[in-house]
């Protein structure tokens, strides 16, 4: 390819900046109020910290035990935060696996073994979509006390895979619709049960999409707010999102921040470490146009 | 003892019947090769043998058992796939060993048939690699050794060839022959190139439409094809065809049209009687026809003018048009032909073949 | 007709198996719901009422129907739909196209690129609402004061709260989609552009005659998830200010109604609304994004 001009170089290279900048500042604005000090949130420059300090998350997680005090004449609450952080982790993970297990045998169902009407099996199984989760709690709630798990981190276990299942579902049925079958066949051939040739050669050979799937799903849970904060009701039960939810903002701005983050990088870290499998799963899955 | 034996043998699909009541005894040790265009059912019946695919009717034995009901795992096959279907996450070595894994057996007993196996094929130094970082055919190689190592009672190839360049495909050739005469083991061959049916095939079976044509070792099928069909699908460019009518004239049989009036030859006289004054499709294989010289009987000649010429260095191939027929002939690389020019050409006499023009079968 | 061999059959009682653990998890928290807010569409349930549940038939859609603050409800929830899908998926298609091409530093970009969606929304969308609209005195809360009274002086009260949640949706669902077409691109054999450049010299009718149809099938399927995420991003924000957005979408017009009101029976009705629309739009988009399969050699 000839050389581009060097204002067209200039233009992608201030596009990209921009974007860059248009994506990563709401972070860095929480990231940057999360280490100020009192002061310095009110005084100081909105963009950047002096003194940066880890005072705000050490007193999340300090504040146990009896009420810390007044300011004025509130009460400051304290916080369960490591309970917070256990359920959460707890939630995340258990609804994680549970969304892939179910997912991937699903589409394996949909995919290798084709029921009959699978097409609209899968599409139907997608649909679900369609179905906004947040005008659902009334009934939702009623199945959740019948089953006895209100105010229980289970509850969150059957309803968060259910935000994530129809997609999953989805790119991982398209992908093993498309799976060579000779590769499965050929370890039918040489001693496997299919079990085994399912466990040992299709799973591993799938890794990108499940990558892809697992992250989506981690991404999906991890944006609900509204479903936590109805079913988890005892401050000893909730995520960090639903407690996060009960703090008075107008009292521990600097505290809600520093949960915020303390929620969102591992998060983070765990999307950016498989960001790029992300993109290749997605694509691996899609390829034969679907 | 590994011989397979297929008794009237049917695949019906929702709306196709793929392979047609095909009975076939493949012996102890024999390299037996199914050609035939695609569609033809031979994948299919390869398949079945193998147990990917469910038989609808009749009875496949290995060895001495029956193994309709067998899962493919314990019919001690190995399969050869035209993609390789090599596992993409693990290395050579382990791709190899998979299936003796699978089997439960000793790692030192492992070890020694992959390093055998490997160095058969030449291929120990890329034990270590994944399938992506190897060349087309070294990943066949690596195919063919995971067969290998398993010492199966039959080796099933599926078109393995077909996805390597020209040049490789031959030199592969050679290597599974050499192969498969080094280690006796029972083959069956799928391919649609009837080039390496002939070439590998202890003997060949050709298949249509679900059918088999004709079993036969491949100078028979070449030599004496069983019908048309046959006849056109072996040999490279195919045999010449032309619709002639038998004439009876001065004590002998004559087949003529429109440009041709050749004799039939004696060897086929008796068998065309009763074909007198009616149609019947006469079959020349371009390699029977030659430029007319002094020496050949004018009862065998006739004129045709060149279409078009091909040099192939060693030989040449003209495409000459006779009244409504087109033929080609193979000649020698000296000939000074031009296109558009008229030739006299001579046709080796036992070598033609006639076949009924409705059953297609031969005469 | 289908010959259905002994195999095929033990294969198909293996797939329905493989299936239960999704469908039993989708009909427990999905379908039973779904069914009771239908069923209840059509009664007059309400805990703060005496005395037995009557069948009213489609008499709470008919009521709302007939008023003036469901049709606004309406607007505002098409014109935010719209909206939103339209900001991210340009702003995606920008992204992906920036990215499509290698160039120095690139992974970083894509990193930045990925960050919003990968900022779980449910703690993200607390700082970004409060950052928006500060409740305490803090360095920069004057200045957003500022702007949330001009917003809010110029299109009514409650006006800059719900451009907040309009604007992060905006925010997070361009990354996804981004990140989502960057994948669409990375599919598409690289000929195919280069084929285009060729073709065609001019970049817009590049992008409308080949990179449009050739994404087709991501894009559908990215509107119709990003279509799903702008509804539950406002929820979000709503539970959060216990309902202080006073712009009324029909997602919280129906939750005011069943939590403040206790009338489940139009609350019901309500939240149906928008399940049938949705679905007209999915079923348009699966012709892009879930075609016909090829036939099998």
């Amino acid at each position: 390819m000839n050389p581009r001009p060097w204002w067209r170089k200039l233009g992608h290279g201030s596009l990209l900046l921009v974007a860059t900048v248009y994506c990563v500042f709401p972070i860095y604005f929480m990231l940057v109020q999360s280490l100020k000090t009192a002061e310095e949130d009110v005084f100081g420059n909105p963009l950047i910290v002096v003194n940066p300090t880890f005072e705000n998350f050490e007193e999340l997680f300090e504040r146990k035990g009896e009420a810390r005090g007044f300011v004025g004449s509130v009460l400051r609450r304290n916080y369960p935060v490591l309970e917070w952080l256990e359920n959460t982790i707890v939630v995340f993970a258990g609804s994680a696996t549970v969304t892939l297990v179910a997912s991937i045998l699903a589409a394996y169902a949909l995919g290798r073994l084709r029921p009959p009407g699978f097409r609209w099996w899968r599409r139907a199984i997608f649909a679900t979509y369609v179905i906004p989760h947040t005008i659902l709690f009334v009934p939702l709630y009623q199945v959740i006390i019948r089953l006895h798990l209100d105010d229980n981190l289970l509850a969150l276990l059957l309803v968060y895979p259910t935000l994530a299942l129809p997609f999953c579902v989805w790119i991982l049925s398209a992908y093993f619709q498309q799976f060579p079958r000779e590769v499965e066949e050929s370890a039918l051939v040489e001693g496997a049960s299919r079990v085994t040739a399912f466990v040992r050669i299709i799973l591993p050979m799938s890794r990108s999409v499940i990558v892809a799937a697992g992250i989506f799903t981690v991404g999906t849970i991890a944006s609900d707010f509204t479903l936590a904060s109805v079913f988890l009701l005892d401050a000893h039960n909730q995520t960090i999102p639903a407690g996060l939810g009960t703090m008075d903002v107008a009292l521990d701005e600097l505290l809600a921040v520093a949960g915020i983050n303390l929620m969102a990088i591992p998060v983070v870290l765990i999307c950016a470490v498989f960001a790029r499998g992300y993109v290749r799963g997605l694509t691996a899955a899609m390829v034969e146009g679907a | 003892m590994a011989q397979v034996m297929m008794k009237d043998l049917n695949k019906k699909y929702d709306e196709v019947h793929a392979v047609k009541d095909v009975n076939l005894h493949i012996r102890d040790k024999e390299f037996m090769v199914l050609v035939g265009p695609s569609g033809c059912g031979k994948s299919t019946t390869l398949r079945m043998v193998a147990g990917l695919e469910e038989i609808t009717s009749g009875e496949i034995s290995i060895g001495d058992r029956v193994v309709n009901d067998l899962p493919p795992k314990d019919r001690d096959i190995a399969m050869v796939f035209q993609n390789y279907a090599l596992y993409p996450h693990m290395t050579v070595y382990d791709n190899m060993a998979f299936g003796l894994k699978m089997r439960k057996f000793p790692k030192v007993e492992i070890q020694k048939r992959v390093q055998d196996a490997a160095e058969i094929l030449g291929i120990q130094e890329l034990l270590k690699r994944k399938p992506r970082q190897l060349s087309g055919g070294q990943r066949q190689r690596v195919a063919v050794g995971r067969a290998i190592v398993r010492h199966p009672q039959v080796f099933l190839f599926d078109e393995p060839l077909s996805n390597l360049d020209a040049k490789l495909r031959v030199q592969m050739r050679v290597e599974l022959k050499r192969l498969h005469e080094r280690l006796e083991t029972t083959a069956i061959y799928v391919t649609h190139d009837q080039v390496e049916a002939m070439t590998l095939g202890d003997r060949v079976v050709v298949m249509k439409d679900g059918w088999i044509q004709q079993v036969g070792e491949p100078l028979e099928l070449y030599g004496r094809p069983a019908n048309k069909f046959v006849a056109g699908f072996i040999g490279s460019p195919s045999m010449n065809f032309v619709d002639v009518k038998v004439a009876d004239a001065n004590g002998a049989l004559w087949a003529e049209t429109q440009g041709i009036r050749v004799k039939v030859p004696p060897i086929h006289t008796s068998r065309l009687v009763p074909y007198k004054g009616q149609q019947v499709t006469m079959g020349v294989r371009p390699e029977d026809l030659h430029p007319a010289s002094g020496s050949d009987p004018r009862e065998y000649c006739f004129d045709a003018v060149v279409d078009v010429v091909e040099p192939l260095g060693s030989e040449i191939l003209l495409d000459l048009r006779v009244g409504n027929n087109t033929i080609v002939a193979r000649v020698e690389p000296t000939n000074r032909v031009k296109v558009h020019e008229s030739t006299r050409l001579a046709l080796t006499p036992d070598r033609a073949h006639f076949f009924d023009l409705k059953t297609e079968l031969a005469i | 007709m289908r010959v259905a061999t002994t195999a095929r059959r033990r294969d198909i009682q293996v797939a329905y198996l493989l299936l239960a653990p999704t469908l039993l998890l989708l009909l427990t928290a999905l379908a039973y719901p779904v069914g009771w807010e239908v069923w209840t569409s059509l009664t007059d349930l309400s805990p703060l009422k005496d005395g037995p549940t009557a069948f009213v038939g489609l008499e709470n859609y008919r009521r709302f129907l007939a008023d003036p603050e469901f049709w606004r409800a309406a607007t505002v929830t098409v014109v935010y739909a719209a909206v939103t899908s339209v900001a991210k998926l340009s702003l995606g298609v920008g992204f992906a196209l920036l990215l499509a091409r290698p160039f120095r530093g690139r992974a970083l970009v894509f990193l930045a690129i990925f960050l919003p969606w990968a900022y779980p929304a449910s703690v993200s969308v607390i700082g970004w609402y409060w950052t928006l609209n500060p409740p305490i005195p803090t360095a920069y809360s004057v200045f957003m004061g500022n702007v949330k009274y001009a917003v809010d002086g110029v299109l009514g009260g409650g006006a800059w709260a719900f451009l907040s949640v309009t604007l992060f949706n905006i925010w997070r669902g361009s990354s996804f989609i981004g990140v989502f077409l960057l994948a669409g691109i990375n599919a598409v054999p690289p000929e195919l552009f280069e084929c285009a450049v060729l073709e065609s010299k001019s970049a817009w009718r590049r992008f409308w005659l080949v990179t449009v149809p050739l994404l087709k099938p991501f894009l559908a399927l990215a509107v119709f998830l990003s279509l799903t995420t702008a509804f539950a991003d406002l929820a979000n924000v709503w539970m959060l200010t216990a309902g202080r957005i006073v712009y009324p979408v029909v997602g919280t017009h129906a939750y005011w109604l069943a939590i403040r009101g206790g009338q489940f029976g139009p609350a019901s009705a309500l939240s149906l609304t928008l399940v049938p629309f949705l679905l007209a739009v999915l079923l348009i988009l699966f012709r892009m994004f879930d075609p016909p399969e090829k036939e099998r050699a």
